[in-house]
C-alpha cells in the first residue's frame, strides 16, 4: 500500500474517530441531565414551573429532583397552588399561588402527622409574646416601634432575626399583597401563617427535597436546640449516645433516609434526638408530637411534671406516666429494665435537687421582693433580675438538661456549679442589698419578712453549710475525705 | 527586529548546545529499513498492545482522580465516576474496553511470533520477556477487577487469594502478602491498589524497555524466504509509522464505539457476609477457573503453574527438540494443541455461566 493510501485511510479513520466523540459528547450531555433527575416525574401541571426555575433558581428545582416527592409527581402546584380568596394567595404566571406552604398544606397528603404536630409544644412556639425572653428581644436588646393604638409598625431585628427564626413569626401579608419582610422569610416551627394554621413542616424537613436522613439528624434540631440555654444538641453531643452516632455515623447514614428507622432493628447503637423523641420503636409508632415521650417540663424556673399545667387548667391530656412508660420503650430497645428505671431515679434526683435547693427559693425570694415593691414593675432594669433568669433560664435549665440527656459535664460544670455560684455569691449578696437598700428607704418591715424568709432557707439542711452550720459528723467525714485526697496527690 | 527564520536558527542551536544528542543519530534510527512483511496490517500486533498500555496509563491516571481505595468508598467512588462525574463512564468505559483488548492484542501477538517461529534462537529471551509482558497484563486484569468493589469481583479476588493459599509451600506465604493478612479485608485492597497503579506499571515499563531493547538489538525477525516479501525493505518513518497511527486511530474508534454502545456497569456492592451464588472471573480467566473445577485444587494449581512454565521455557525445550530433529513441527502442534486446550476451557465456563 502507497503512504498516499495510508494518509487517505488515516484521515477517514480520524473522521469516524472524531464522530464517535461528537457521540460520546451527545451522550454525556444527556447523561447529566438523567443523573441530576434520576426519577422525577414532571406532571404537566408542573412542567411550566420546573422548566422556568430551572433557569431562575436551579438549587430550587435541584433539591425537589432529589426527593421522594418528585418521584411520585408531587410537584410545585401540588403544595403551591392557593385557593380564590386565600390572604396570601397572588397571580404568577397565569397561576393563583401562595408562597408560604403551612401544615394544612402538607396536611393534604400527611394528615395523620400534621395532627400530631398541631397538638405538640412545637406548634404553639409561636406564642411567646408575653414571655420574658420576648421582653428581652424587643425591650432590652432592641426596639419596637408602636402606633397610638398599640400596633407595631416597626419590629426589632433582633427578634425577627433571632427568636423568631426558631419560635416562629406571625406572617402578615401587608396591602400590596407582599408579605412583609419583618415576618418573612421566616420557616420557626411554630410560625402563625396566614391560613390561621400554625407551624412549619419546614423547619425540621428541609425543602425542598425533604430528606429524612438530614431530618433524622442531630444537627437539624440543633438549629435551635443549642447555646447557653438549651444546649441540648451539646449535651447530646457529650453523652454516650452522640459518641456511639458520631463514630457510626458514615455507616448509618445511607441507611437514614429508609423508612423506617427503629433501633435494635436497623440499628444498634448512637440514636438521635429524632429517635428518642419521636421515633418509631417495635412496639410504638412513629410520632410528630415532641412531648410524647416527654415526663418533665425542663424550661420553667421550677420543674413540673409535663402535665401538671393542664391539669391545673382542667384539661384532659396524656399523663406523664403514660409518656415515661413510652419513652422507657424507646430506652428498652438497647438498655435492661433495671438499667432503665434506676436511670430515671437518678434524673428524677437531680432535678429535684434543682427544683428543692435553688429553683423554688430563688423564685420565692424575687417574687417576694417584686411583691413587697422592692423591684420596680420594669423588667430587667435591676440585677437581681438578670442574676435570677441566669439561675434558671441558663444554668438551671443546663444542669437539668444535661441530667436528662446523659451529659454530666452539663449537669456539674456548666450546670449545678454555676447555680451554686449564682446563688451563692450573686443572688443572696444582691437580694441583702436590696433589703438593706429597702430599710433605707422606709420599707422596713418587707425587707425583714424577706429577709426572716431568706435566713430560714439558708437555715435549711440544704443550704446550712453556706452559714457554716455542717452538723459534726458531716464535718469529721469531709475531712477524713479531704485528707486522703492530700494524700493520695502527695499535695 | 530578529527575522523569523534566523530566531529559529538561534533557538535550534541554544536547545542543542544544552542537549547535544546527534539529530542525525535520531533520524537514522527512525528511518531504518524494516522488513517488508511488515507492510501487511496485521503485523502490527507488537505496537498495539503498547499503544493499548498507553491509553490505559492516561484513563488510569484520571480515573485515579476520583477512585477512593478503601472499603466503604471504592465502590460509591467507582459510582460516582460512572454517574456523576463528567464524562467518567467513557473514560472508564475506555480504560476498561481497552485492558480487555490489551489481553487479546497480547495472545495474538504471541500467537503470532509463536508460530512464525520468531522466539526462536537468538530470541529466546524476548520471548521469556513477552510471557512476564502478558502475566502482568493479566495482572493488571485482575487487581483492576477487583478495585471495583462489587460483589463479583470481591468474591473473585477472595477466590483468588484461596487459590494462592494452596500453592505448596509458599502458598499461605503469598496469600498473607496479598490479603495483608490472614483474611480479606481492607489492607487487601490497599494492596491491590498499591500493585495495580504502582507495582504493576514499574514492572510493566521496565520489561516493555527490555522488550523494546531486544527487538531493536536484535532487529525484526524476517519472515520466509530472502526472495520473499523481506526481499524489498522500507524505512520505519513514515511507512510503518503511518501503519501504527492508522492502527491507534482505528483502536480509538472502535474503543469509543464499545464505550458509547456497551459502557462499563456496575454490579452490586461487594457484601462480605453474603457469598454469591456464582462467581465468576473475567473472561480471560474462565480456562482456569474451569481447570479448577475439574480437579482437585491443589493438582489444579501445580499444573497450571507447569502450563505457564512451559511457555515461559517454550524456546529452549523447541531448541531441544529441533537439535535431535531439525524438520520437527513439534511447536505446531504443541501450539495448536495449546489454543485448542485454551479455548475449550473458555468457551466451557462461558457456556457453563450462560446457563
Amino acid at each position: 500500500m502507497s503512504l498516499d493510501q495510508k494518509q487517505k485511510i488515516i484521515i477517514a479513520l480520524a473522521t469516524f474517530f472524531f464522530i464517535t466523540l461528537i457521540i460520546v459528547a451527545w451522550v454525556e450531555g444527556g447523561r447529566r441531565r438523567v443523573v441530576k433527575a434520576p426519577d422525577a416525574v414532571v406532571t404537566s401541571e408542573n412542567k411550566d414551573c420546573v422548566d422556568c426555575h430551572r433557569v431562575k433558581s436551579p438549587g430550587i428545582v435541584g433539591q425537589w429532583e432529589i426527593s421522594t416527592h418528585a418521584k411520585s409527581g408531587i410537584g410545585c402546584v401540588q403544595c403551591h397552588a392557593a385557593e380564590e380568596g386565600d390572604v396570601d394567595g397572588y397571580e404568577h404566571e397565569g397561576r393563583l399561588i401562595a408562597t408560604v406552604v403551612s401544615p394544612k398544606d402538607c396536611a393534604q397528603c400527611h394528615e395523620r402527622e400534621a395532627a400530631e404536630f398541631q397538638a405538640s409544644h412545637h406548634a404553639s412556639a409561636g406564642q411567646i409574646l408575653g414571655s420574658l425572653d420576648n421582653v428581652l428581644a424587643e425591650v432590652v436588646e432592641g426596639f419596637v416601634e408602636f402606633d397610638a393604638q398599640g400596633n407595631k409598625i416597626k419590629a426589632s431585628p433582633a427578634a425577627v432575626s433571632g427568636c423568631l427564626q426558631c419560635h416562629g413569626a406571625e406572617i402578615k401579608v401587608l396591602e400590596n399583597g407582599k408579605l412583609d419582610p419583618a415576618t418573612w422569610p421566616n420557616t420557626g416551627i411554630g410560625r402563625l401563617n396566614p391560613d390561621g394554621s400554625r407551624g412549619s413542616c419546614s423547619a425540621c424537613h428541609l425543602r425542598h427535597n425533604f430528606s429524612r436522613a438530614q431530618a433524622r439528624a442531630p444537627e437539624n434540631c440543633g438549629r435551635c436546640h443549642l447555646g447557653p440555654d438549651h444546649p441540648q444538641k451539646e449535651i447530646y453531643e457529650e453523652s454516650k449516645h452522640g459518641i456511639a452516632f458520631a463514630a457510626n455515623r458514615s455507616r448509618f447514614e445511607p441507611m437514614m433516609e429508609e423508612k423506617e428507622w427503629i433501633p435494635g432493628k436497623h440499628f444498634e447503637q448512637g440514636p438521635t434526638c429524632s429517635v428518642c423523641h419521636m421515633g418509631a420503636t417495635k412496639n410504638l409508632p412513629i410520632t410528630h408530637d415532641v412531648g410524647e415521650r416527654i415526663s418533665w417540663t425542663l424550661r420553667p424556673p421550677v420543674s413540673e411534671k409535663i402535665d401538671a399545667a393542664a391539669i391545673k387548667a382542667g384539661k384532659r391530656v396524656k399523663s406523664w406516666q403514660d409518656r415515661r412508660k413510652d419513652m422507657q420503650e424507646v430506652c428498652s430497645s438497647c438498655h435492661a429494665t433495671e438499667w432503665v428505671k434506676n436511670w430515671y431515679e437518678q434524673f428524677d434526683a437531680a432535678v429535684n435537687l434543682y427544683n428543692e435547693k435553688f429553683g423554688k427559693p430563688a423564685t420565692e425570694l424575687f417574687q417576694m421582693a417584686r411583691k413587697e415593691g422592692l423591684l420596680t414593675p420594669t423588667q430587667f432594669d435591676e440585677e437581681l433580675e438578670f442574676t435570677y433568669f441566669y439561675l434558671w433560664h441558663h444554668e438551671g435549665r443546663r444542669a437539668r438538661h444535661g441530667a436528662a440527656m446523659m451529659g454530666p459535664d452539663y449537669t456539674q460544670w456548666h450546670g449545678f456549679y454555676e447555680i451554686a455560684e449564682r446563688f451563692y455569691m450573686e443572688f443572696v449578696p444582691q437580694l441583702r442589698e436590696i433589703l438593706a437598700e429597702a430599710r433605707r428607704h422606709g420599707k422596713a418591715a418587707a425587707a425583714a419578712r424577706i429577709e426572716a424568709r431568706l435566713n430560714q432557707i439558708l437555715a435549711s439542711d440544704l443550704h446550712k453549710w453556706f452559714l457554716g452550720r455542717m452538723s459534726p459528723g458531716e464535718l469529721a467525714a469531709r475531712k477524713k475525705a479531704a485528707e486522703e485526697f492530700k494524700k493520695r496527690y502527695a499535695q | 527586529m530578529i527575522p523569523i527564520g534566523s530566531a529559529l536558527v538561534r533557538a535550534n542551536d541554544w536547545l542543542r548546545e544544552r542537549f547535544p544528542i546527534d539529530q542525525q543519530v535520531l533520524i537514522s534510527m527512525g528511518s531504518e529499513p524494516v522488513p517488508g512483511h511488515l507492510k501487511r496490517w496485521w503485523w502490527c500486533l507488537g505496537g498495539t498492545p503498547a499503544y493499548l498500555f498507553i491509553i490505559q496509563a492516561v484513563t488510569g491516571v484520571l480515573l485515579t482522580f476520583y477512585y477512593v481505595p478503601t472499603p466503604d468508598q471504592a465502590y460509591e467512588s467507582v459510582a460516582a465516576i460512572t454517574n456523576e462525574v463528567r464524562f467518567g463512564w467513557y473514560i472508564r468505559s475506555l480504560h476498561k474496553w481497552s485492558a480487555n483488548f490489551m489481553i487479546v492484542a497480547v495472545l495474538l501477538h504471541m500467537m503470532r511470533v509463536f508460530f512464525t517461529g520468531a522466539y526462536r534462537r537468538p530470541r529466546e529471551g524476548n520471548w521469556m520477556l513477552g510471557v512476564l509482558l502478558l502475566l502482568l497484563t493479566l495482572g493488571f486484569g485482575f487487581t483492576g477487577y477487583s478495585l471495583v468493589y462489587e460483589q463479583l469481583s470481591f468474591w473473585g479476588a477472595t477466590v483468588a487469594a484461596n487459590i494462592l493459599q494452596s500453592i505448596p509451600f509458599v502458598g499461605p506465604d503469598l496469600a498473607d502478602f496479598l490479603r495483608g493478612g490472614p483474611t480479606v479485608g481492607s489492607n487487601m485492597l490497599t494492596r491491590l491498589f498499591v500493585f495495580h497503579i504502582g507495582a504493576l506499571p514499574t514492572l510493566m515499563i521496565v520489561v516493555l524497555l527490555g522488550h523494546l531493547l531486544l527487538m531493536r538489538t536484535h532487529g525484526v525477525s524476517p519472515l520466509g524466504s530472502p526472495s520473499g516479501p523481506d526481499a524489498k525493505r522500507f524505512p520505519f518513518i513514515p511507512d510503518h509509522l503511518f501503519t501504527e497511527i492508522a492502527v491507534a486511530l482505528f483502536l480509538m474508534f472502535i474503543l469509543t464505539f464499545l464505550a458509547i454502545v456497551f459502557p462499563a456497569g456496575l454490579g452490586p456492592k461487594a457484601d462480605p457476609l453474603v457469598t454469591p451464588e456464582h462467581i465468576k472471573p473475567e473472561w480471560y480467566f474462565f480456562w482456569a477457573f474451569r481447570w479448577l473445577k475439574l480437579m482437585p485444587e491443589q493438582a489444579a494449581v501445580a499444573t497450571q503453574g507447569l502450563f505457564i512454565a512451559l511457555i515461559f521455557f517454550w524456546p529452549l525445550i523447541d531448541a531441544r527438540i529441533r537439535k535431535r530433529n531439525p524438520d520437527s513441527e513439534a511447536s505446531i502442534w504443541v501450539g495448536v494443541g495449546a489454543v485448542a486446550f485454551l479455548l475449550t476451557l473458555t468457551v466451557w465456563e462461558a457456556l457453563y455461566l450462560l446457563h
